[in-house]
């Protein structure tokens, strides 16, 4: 056989290409997907820009009117540009919080969990290509898009956002429960997670539907997390009130309460609050003479944004450890890993 | 360099906590053979080629391929599993491509793109409107491009028809012979296997029943059909598997000894003692000193 020592021509002409050419594969794979996250950046970008220039300054326009009718009962202001500016700005807020959700249904399901089900993942790794380098070119790759993608809409929203404030007397506040997070990074943090939670969930569960309710879940309860821990991670601001001032919202609460006479703060007791005088008699009784609030101001805005940003994605990266650890022990490649390090 | 493709010690893999897939399994496969994997439906044998293609973790033992551990091996070793999964929505052409991106300087596209073509299947064609038998061309020209050492094939045959099969056998066959390369193919169809495999390792109920050198394990078994008063004198040899019909008995026995004149003897097919091991889990299996003897070391 004289074909024995002869390699064919195909195998000279890649011998000295280096390491597998993980973006062609991966492009080969999910190409679909690729187009469907180009699709949704584009379409939500567009409306973003729509909302930040032509909505927004016709919005404003119909409130300056609406404001210059000063109660008079008969009075033209362009309403169907406030209602049209309120929608689409509702909308979009929706989606952009929706975004991270999208992002680990994706990955859970079809980026993971469907791959381990049908076993191409494991052909893909019978194919020279070790499970973890599998899992690292399927995290990194994805990561770059994700948070390209995310970061762009991101500050296209807070453009748009920056556009209304003070001007549309029905814009959101920036420490709205939505626009506090699809304002700043911490949505993109958000995303990362919703990667890394289906990488977990996917190599957990190796099935698409387990995984796709395994990552939603898991970045429903770190967003909740996040939400929960954002107003303590940066010192707050205190702020009193007499009592007959009633309790007042200054920013992003971090606490509220009552103010005692001997100037300590109390919680709010439980009273009916349709009982006019129940309330009154339960403050009564623990000497309320005020109200307190230890809020953030709008100065604290970045601050809140970036360490949140930061303990979101500690857990995102412990997600990703936790996939990494498990596929190693699943696959035996740990074992691997360990014995040539001895060696 | 190692004269062993595959050595298992004490090899055991449990799913969860459920059953054991397979339990206490200690074998030795050679280089250079073609190997048969047999047992019935659920015996272990996917479990087994799984685990020495480095996809899953022994729960327990030990398993060493081609002188490492499987994870080391693996790019060495071509895997194609049962369910023959490939990627549904790229065209035969594209799944080629990607085994050249996962395998290069290493990847045959001349025999990848030859077993392709030997079954007409249209490069342009979707993966996902193959039959059964065209992915199987698709997942071997995968596995067969990579060029391995060590070839595990997971019921191969079973979605092909009889022409496809003989034709595809063929081309594992000439790899072995080019390459030397080790083929170790797992069926529950023997007669399938029997043309082809010189080595064999038959498991059941997650444990090995039989293993080695398909000529020198026919060779030491005999049919015998003895009159059913022998029944003492049978039992002097080591009786693998024994039916009274009438008057006779009819045995799959080791001879330790000549037989007697008025027994009938003849040599068993591979079925015959595959099916006679099957039956009585409880055999006594061939000692491997008996086995390695014969076996070139």
């Amino acid at each position: 056989m004289t074909t024995l020592t002869t390699p064919s021509p195909s195998a000279t002409a890649h011998r000295d290409s280096g390491g597998p050419r993980l973006l062609s594969w991966l492009l080969r794979l999910h190409r679909p997907a690729l187009w469907a996250w180009t699709a949704l950046v584009l379409v939500l970008g567009a409306g973003l820009l729509w909302l930040w220039g032509p909505l927004t300054d016709a919005a404003a326009a119909a409130w300056r009117q609406y404001n210059a009718c000063d109660m008079r009962p008969r009075c033209a202001y362009d309403q169907p540009a406030i209602l049209l500016y309120k929608d689409v700005e509702h909308y979009i807020t929706l989606a952009v919080t929706a975004v991270p959700f999208l992002v680990a249904a994706w990955a859970g399901a079809a980026l993971f969990g469907r791959e381990l089900e049908s076993g191409t993942a494991q052909l893909a790794w019978a194919q020279s290509l070790s499970p973890t380098r599998w899992l690292t070119a399927k995290l990194a790759f994805p990561a770059v898009l994700v948070t390209a993608g995310t970061g762009l809409l991101v500050c296209l929203y807070h453009l748009a956002w920056s556009a209304g404030r003070g001007r549309i007397d029905t814009a959101r506040s920036w420490y709205d429960s939505l626009v506090l997070h699809t304002n700043g990074p911490t949505t993109v943090a958000f995303a990362l997670t919703g990667l890394a939670a289906g990488a977990l969930a996917g190599v957990l569960c190796r099935r698409t539907f387990p995984a796709l309710a395994l990552a939603l879940g898991l970045t429903a309860v770190v967003r909740a997390v996040a939400h929960l821990a954002m107003p303590h991670l940066w010192p707050s601001v205190t702020h009193t009130v007499d009592r007959s001032e009633g309790p007042v919202v200054l920013g992003l609460e971090a606490d509220s309460g009552l103010v005692t006479s001997t100037g300590a703060h109390v919680p709010v007791p439980r009273c009916d609050a349709m009982d006019p005088g129940g309330c009154s008699a339960a403050y009564d009784r623990l000497g309320a003479v005020g109200y307190y609030t230890e809020y953030h101001p709008f100065s604290h805005y970045w601050p809140l944004q970036l360490t949140t940003t930061a303990l979101v994605l500690v857990l995102a990266g412990l997600f990703a450890l936790g996939a990494f650890w498990v596929l190693r022990r699943t696959t035996g490649t740990a074992r691997a890993a360990a014995k040539a390090g001895a060696v | 360099m190692t004269d062993t493709a595959i050595e298992a010690a004490g090899l055991g893999k449990r799913f969860g906590r459920g059953k054991w897939a397979l339990r206490g399994c200690t074998f030795r496969l050679p280089t250079g053979r073609v190997c048969a994997v047999v047992g019935p439906n659920g015996a272990g044998k996917s479990t087994a080629l799984t685990l020495a293609a480095g996809l899953l973790a022994p729960t327990e033992g030990r398993i060493t391929v081609l002188g490492t551990d499987p994870a080391s091996a693996r790019p060495r070793v071509g895997h194609v599993a049962q369910g023959k999964p490939l990627y549904p929505r790229l065209t035969v052409a594209e799944t080629l491509r990607v085994g050249a991106d996962l395998n290069p300087g290493t990847w045959d596209a001349a025999t990848a793109e030859r077993v392709v073509a030997a079954g007409g299947l249209d490069p342009e064609a979707r993966v996902r409107s193959l039959s059964g038998g065209q992915r199987t061309r698709v997942a071997l020209a995968l596995a067969l491009g990579k060029r391995p050492e060590l070839l595990l094939l997971d019921e191969p045959m079973a979605d092909l028809d009889p022409l496809a099969r003989r034709e595809l056998m063929g081309t594992l066959m000439a790899q072995a012979a080019q390459y030397g390369t080790t083929i170790v193919m797992s069926s529950h169809v023997v007669a399938e296997l029997e043309d082809s495999c010189d080595h064999l390792l038959l498991v059941g109920g997650g444990r090995v029943r039989l293993a080695g050198e398909i000529d020198d394990l026919l060779a030491a078994h005999t049919r015998v059909t003895a009159p059913a008063d022998d029944a003492d004198l049978l039992s002097s040899h080591t009786v693998v598997d024994s039916r009274a019909t009438g008057r006779q008995l009819t045995a799959l026995i080791r001879p330790t000894g000549p037989l007697p004149d008025t027994w009938r003897a003849s040599a068993p097919s591979l079925e015959e003692l595959v099916l006679g091991h099957l039956r009585n889990p409880e055999a006594p299996v061939p000692t491997p000193a008996a086995e390695t003897g014969k076996a070139p070391a």
